[in-house]
């Protein structure tokens, strides 16, 4: 048998250097781009016409701008939701389902108590409704977790098709509260006006942007000012130091999971002060939740660059958009690129982690092996 | 370190699939160069006409999108123009922001082929008088906001906005009289989408053609609340089989129902596209749709200056709604019978639901010798006397 002369060895680093933490995310995403691009050749497009036209209608034009700056108003919310969790080593990863019920939760309020109250007053109760229901989507997943172990990724991810089943009943069921009960076409029914926010202009955009910022910016300072976040740090890195330090990770596990299930359900209920102003079934296609994850990825799970990937995610999911309508690009590139950039992204977390290096292997002279 | 590497994978593996899933799955079909211009008008000038249709899904998915492929595949052949096709669209906000890009792009006809493209065209249109706007299977009146849309009355509906859809229940009649004739139980089965009017109205006017030959034939439904899901379509129809049926119809995307039925040796009635092919043993005929005539026609309307704003509701006269081809097993008598029915049906003397028309409790629902009202059927929420199942869902 031959044997290789060398091999691969993975050490794992103490500490990442700082140059690598900001190196990785840009090189996945170059190395993404790299990877479509060959799959534009072979298919008889140019790489740097398309990429060009994807910035131009993701980044560089009225239109573009705001709209994905609206897309990432959600895709910030469901990715520091991912990435809150994921820093402690809790995949949660039925974001998509606690987004399912902030829209329920969210229309709920607006619905039933938004003739009574000012928009002031009334938005934030919309956004508080729909958060809590995403915490109580995800209450179940964490309590198992928390006292018996039981693995919140499978947990997590079942429960999004329960809530996509919900979605539809609530809408498709003839005299449901979430239905329009003014026709007999399966449509949500409107949350009053006070609980619904304009557009700035002629955009798509949201004031809920500015929420969504500034949450990503309250938890970042959660996690690395206060001791809740030092107590996050200490379980995630060790268990044992954290149990011998006196710490209830229990507990921790419990709010940290609940607030991920809040930030997922804020996000949908984002999309009812904004755009859609009632439980509509197509947002179930949508995967915004699912995208969330690799938002996170993206950022490594960093909440104050969740807001940088969010907003480059979004603008590469718009300008895949628009590639069909300015050029005869299929659809397809501009998937294929969100999922290329994850795998890289994920890739791309071994260079942070470990120093690889090879290694000569001395060749000694061959043994008989003895059989 | 081990653990943690799995859930990595775990995760990118959850991720991927939920992007493929939101993505859609099937590979498109580019534009298709145009067909050379067969019978142009040497006087008519379409130089102005720009032409774009936003699609759902893809062309080639042998169903609801391929059908409108190939009226506008008519279209391009008729005109000599080049459409231009966006597939896979989102229905809500990222796909009005596709849309609004069409018409920032010089097109000034737009067809939407799904429902849900409503009311993001609708804030398209308003933001784009200069174009024309058509979305097919709606209704103008849910944009007001008692229906809940967002415009204050009816009147506030953007005047460059129209829609079109068909009376799919006069075809859907017709293939009834083949599946009552077919059946030798008179136990017929239906696997539906959604409980929505649209899907009921096909139910009712099944179950009506079948009865016009069975009177005692039933029809039992089983909802899968899903357009396009091959496996709980096929469970459904499994499930229908085992409960004694010996002809399937369906309100489907995909022939998992013929195929469950072909299975069984039970027969089988298609619907949207003539894909006989599928399951021809079970086949015995399908409602399908031709929407090249509309196309055409309101291309050369918005060619000549107007744009057509009407809620267009076409028929078998007209030709959007046709019935597809007999199977072998529809015998020469009933395929002779049908025939009768459509051309009564075309000249407007015979209507599907024309009364009288009973429902599920046996209560009058249209009085007899009456033909119920446009918006009645575009509303219908009730099910007629014979069919098993709820209207509910």
């Amino acid at each position: 048998m031959m044997r290789i002369p060398f091999r691969v060895v993975f050490e794992q680093r103490g500490e990442t250097p700082r140059r690598l933490s900001l190196l990785v995310p840009i090189a996945s995403v170059l190395a993404a781009l790299c990877f479509g691009a060959i799959f534009l050749l072979a298919t008889g497009y140019s790489p740097i016409d398309t990429y060009s036209n994807m910035f131009r209608d993701g980044f560089a034009s009225f239109n573009g701008i705001t709209d994905t700056l609206a897309l990432s108003t959600v895709l910030i919310c469901t990715g520091i939701s991912a990435a809150f969790a994921f820093q402690m080593n809790l995949y949660n990863i039925g974001g998509e389902g606690q987004l399912y019920l902030g829209l329920i939760g969210g229309a709920w309020a607006g619905i039933a108590l938004g003739d009574h109250l000012p928009t002031l007053i009334m938005v934030p109760i919309v956004l508080l409704c729909g958060a809590l229901a995403g915490a109580a989507w995800i209450f179940v997943p964490a309590l198992v977790r928390s006292r018996l172990g039981t693995s919140e990724i499978v947990s997590t991810l079942l429960l999004t098709y329960i809530a996509a089943s919900l979605i539809k009943h609530v809408i498709y069921t003839p005299g449901s509260f979430f239905r329009n009960p003014n026709t007999s076409f399966p449509q949500g029914r409107m949350v009053a006006d006070s609980a619904s926010l304009d557009s700035f202009g002629s955009s798509r955009l949201y004031p809920t942007f500015f929420v969504a910022l500034i949450i990503a910016g309250a938890l970042y300072w959660v996690v690395r000012r206060t001791e809740f976040g030092y107590r996050i740090k200490v379980i995630s890195d060790s268990p044992r130091a954290a149990h011998y330090a006196g710490i209830n990770a229990r507990r921790t596990t419990m709010w940290v999971m609940l607030i991920s299930g809040a930030l997922s359900g804020l996000a949908g209920a984002m999309l009812i002060v904004g755009p859609y102003g009632k439980i509509e079934p197509s947002i179930i296609t949508l995967g915004y939740g699912y995208a969330g994850i690799v938002v996170a990825a993206l950022a490594r799970n960093n909440l104050g660059l969740i807001i940088v990937s969010g907003i480059l995610f979004s603008g590469l999911r718009v300008g895949g958009n628009n590639l069909q309508v300015t050029t005869s690009t299929p659809i397809h590139i501009g998937v294929m690129l969100q999922g290329a950039i994850l795998l890289f992204a994920l890739g791309g977390e071994a260079f942070r982690r470990y120093h690889i290096h090879v290694v000569r292997t001395h060749v000694a002279p061959a043994k008989k092996a003895l059989s | 370190m081990r653990k943690t590497h799995i859930k990595g994978f775990a995760l990118a593996a959850a991720a991927v699939f939920g992007l493929l899933a939101c993505g859609s799955s099937s590979s498109s079909s580019d534009t298709t160069a145009a067909a050379a211009p067969v019978t142009t008008d040497a006087a008519a000038d379409y130089s102005m006409l720009k032409v774009a249709v936003v699609y759902i899904g893809v062309p080639d998915d042998k169903g609801w999108t391929y059908q409108h492929e190939q009226g506008i595949l008519a279209l391009e052949a008729e005109l000599g123009i080049t459409v231009k096709r966006v597939t896979n669209v989102p229905e809500g906000d990222e796909g009005e922001a596709i849309m609004e890009g069409l018409a920032a792009e010089g097109y000034n006809l737009i067809f939407a082929t799904s429902f849900g493209y409503g009311a993001p065209m609708a804030r398209v249109a308003v933001k784009h008088p200069e174009g024309c706007f058509e979305w097919a299977t709606g209704a103008k009146f849910l944009l007001t906001k008692d229906a809940g849309g967002e415009f204050a009355t009816f009147g506030d509906v953007p005047a460059n906005l129209g829609t079109y859809f068909g009376a799919a229940e006069e075809a859907r009649y017709l293939s009834g009289i083949a599946a009552g004739k077919a059946s030798k139980s008179g136990k017929l089965g239906y696997v539906a989408a959604f409980p929505i009017p649209e899907v009921i109205r096909g139910i009712n006017a099944f179950t009506l053609g079948a009865q016009s030959v069975n009177p005692a034939a039933t029809v039992q439904v089983s909802w899968t609340k899903t357009w396009f899901g091959p496996d709980t379509e096929k469970q459904a129809a499994e499930s229908l089989l085992a409960a004694g049926a010996d002809v399937l119809a369906m309100h489907q995307d995909t022939t998992a129902t013929g195929l469950a039925a072909d299975a069984k040796g039970a027969k089988w009635v298609g619907y949207s596209s003539d894909v006989s092919e599928a399951a021809p043993n079970a086949w015995l005929t399908a409602p399908t749709w031709n929407w090249g005539p509309y196309y055409i026609k309101t291309a050369k309307s918005v060619a000549g200056g107007t744009c057509p704003a009407d809620e267009y509701y076409g028929s078998m006269a007209d030709g959007m709604v046709t019935l597809g081809s007999f199977g072998s097993s529809v015998d020469a008598d009933t395929q002779a019978l049908i025939a009768t029915k459509a051309a009564a049906i075309i000249d407007g003397s015979f209507a599907p639901f024309q009364g009288p028309v009973m429902d599920q409790d046996g209560k009058e629902v249209v009085a007899a010798g009456a033909k119920p009202e446009l918006l009645d059927l575009l509303g219908m929420s009730y099910f007629v006397k014979g069919v098993i199942g709820s209207p509910k869902g």
